[in-house]
């Protein structure tokens, strides 16, 4: 019968005092930020679908709401947002590879792109307000009921974009003082939030202003 | 962890495979994603818009025309949607249990949609 060896046995998960390994704990933690990524999904598609089905009932109000928004600013800003997506990948690679000046410089220009996106967004929301598109329920206006469904899902997301600025920045802080030096998961739970917030965009641009 | 170790190994790679033939770009296989990107938010933009016209001009034919519309420049956004995730958001090389995560309740919003989209918008006249 053969001798059963230590060297025999599968690696112990935990290490002799009950703590996780890094590898676990990472694992953990992504998993951790998927699940909260999911319950986002929930509360976007309810918007999507609020959107969607006014898009159908309501096919003259949105044909004129497409010629008043236009898709120049739209579409400059969902390229910024793509680019920091960009960027954002960029800086985990960068600190992946030992780059801590990278990685500070890539998601320096993440919160750059995200700062950009919202300054875009409050020029569109201030020209849509001088048309009389606004948030309120007003009868009178042929836009009572069009102000609320593309501003639900659109502001909603330009808070996430507004969070994901802040959360950059305190990942650069926590950056310059060595936190992800020897372990970059900080970076790569944002860089999951930041790509979700992206994702999303992907969909409203298409549905609210191109479909 | 070899596996794990060869995504890595991709995802620091300057060269990138791309229709049979090996480029080297700096960023590797995240600036090849980024510039698809790029590219497919201007077919996007410019597939509206030509739409956008033909549907203007052709009144008789809007429906279909609306149709195809929705349904191709849906498709390029699920496109750019699944490259981001699996790039970037590195879906490639995680466990299948992170697909389950994220797939479940995109299937629970896409049976709901139906279901809502199934209810007549003046109601069932009860």
């Amino acid at each position: 019968m053969a001798e059963l060896t230590a060297s025999h046995l599968p690696a112990p998960a935990h290490d002799d005092h009950g703590h996780m390994s890094e590898e676990e704990h990472n694992n953990n933690m992504k998993l951790g930020v998927w699940l909260y990524l999911a319950s986002e999904i929930v509360i976007f598609s309810i918007m999507i679908v609020g959107y969607i089905i006014f898009r159908i009932n309501e096919k003259d109000i949105v044909a004129q709401a497409h010629e008043e928004l236009g898709v120049g600013l739209v579409t400059a800003n969902t390229f910024v947002l793509l680019a920091s997506s960009f960027f954002m990948v960029m800086g985990l690679r960068a600190m992946q590879g030992g780059n801590r000046a990278g990685m500070l410089r890539w998601i320096g220009l993440t919160a750059l792109g995200g700062i950009v996106f919202l300054g875009g967004q409050y020029i569109e929301y201030s020209e849509l307000a001088h048309l009389g598109i606004v948030l309120g329920f007003d009868t009178a206006s042929e836009w009572s009921t069009f102000g609320m469904r593309f501003y639900a899902p659109t502001f909603f997301h330009g808070a996430h974009v507004f969070v994901g600025v802040l959360w950059a920045l305190e990942v650069m802080r926590r950056g310059a003082k060595g936190r992800y030096d020897k372990n970059p998961i900080g970076i790569e739970m944002f860089g999951l939030y930041w790509h979700f917030v992206d994702v999303v965009w992907i969909m409203l641009f298409t549905l609210i202003y191109l479909v | 962890m070899a596996e794990a170790m060869q995504h890595e190994g991709e995802h620091h790679s300057n060269t990138v495979q791309l229709l049979r033939r090996e480029i080297t770009v700096e960023g590797g296989v995240y600036t090849v994603v980024f510039a698809g990107l790029a590219i497919l938010t201007v077919i996007e933009v410019l597939s509206a818009e030509f739409l956008n016209g033909a549907i203007h001009d052709a009144p008789d034919a809007a429906a279909a025309l609306q149709a195809i519309k929705a349904v191709l420049l849906l498709g390029i956004a699920i496109i750019k949607s699944s490259l981001v995730i699996w790039f970037y958001m590195h879906l490639k090389s995680e466990k299948p249990l992170i697909a389950v995560v994220i797939l479940l309740p995109l299937l629970i919003a896409g049976l709901s949609i139906m279901y809502l989209l199934a209810i007549p918008p003046s109601g069932y006249g009860l």
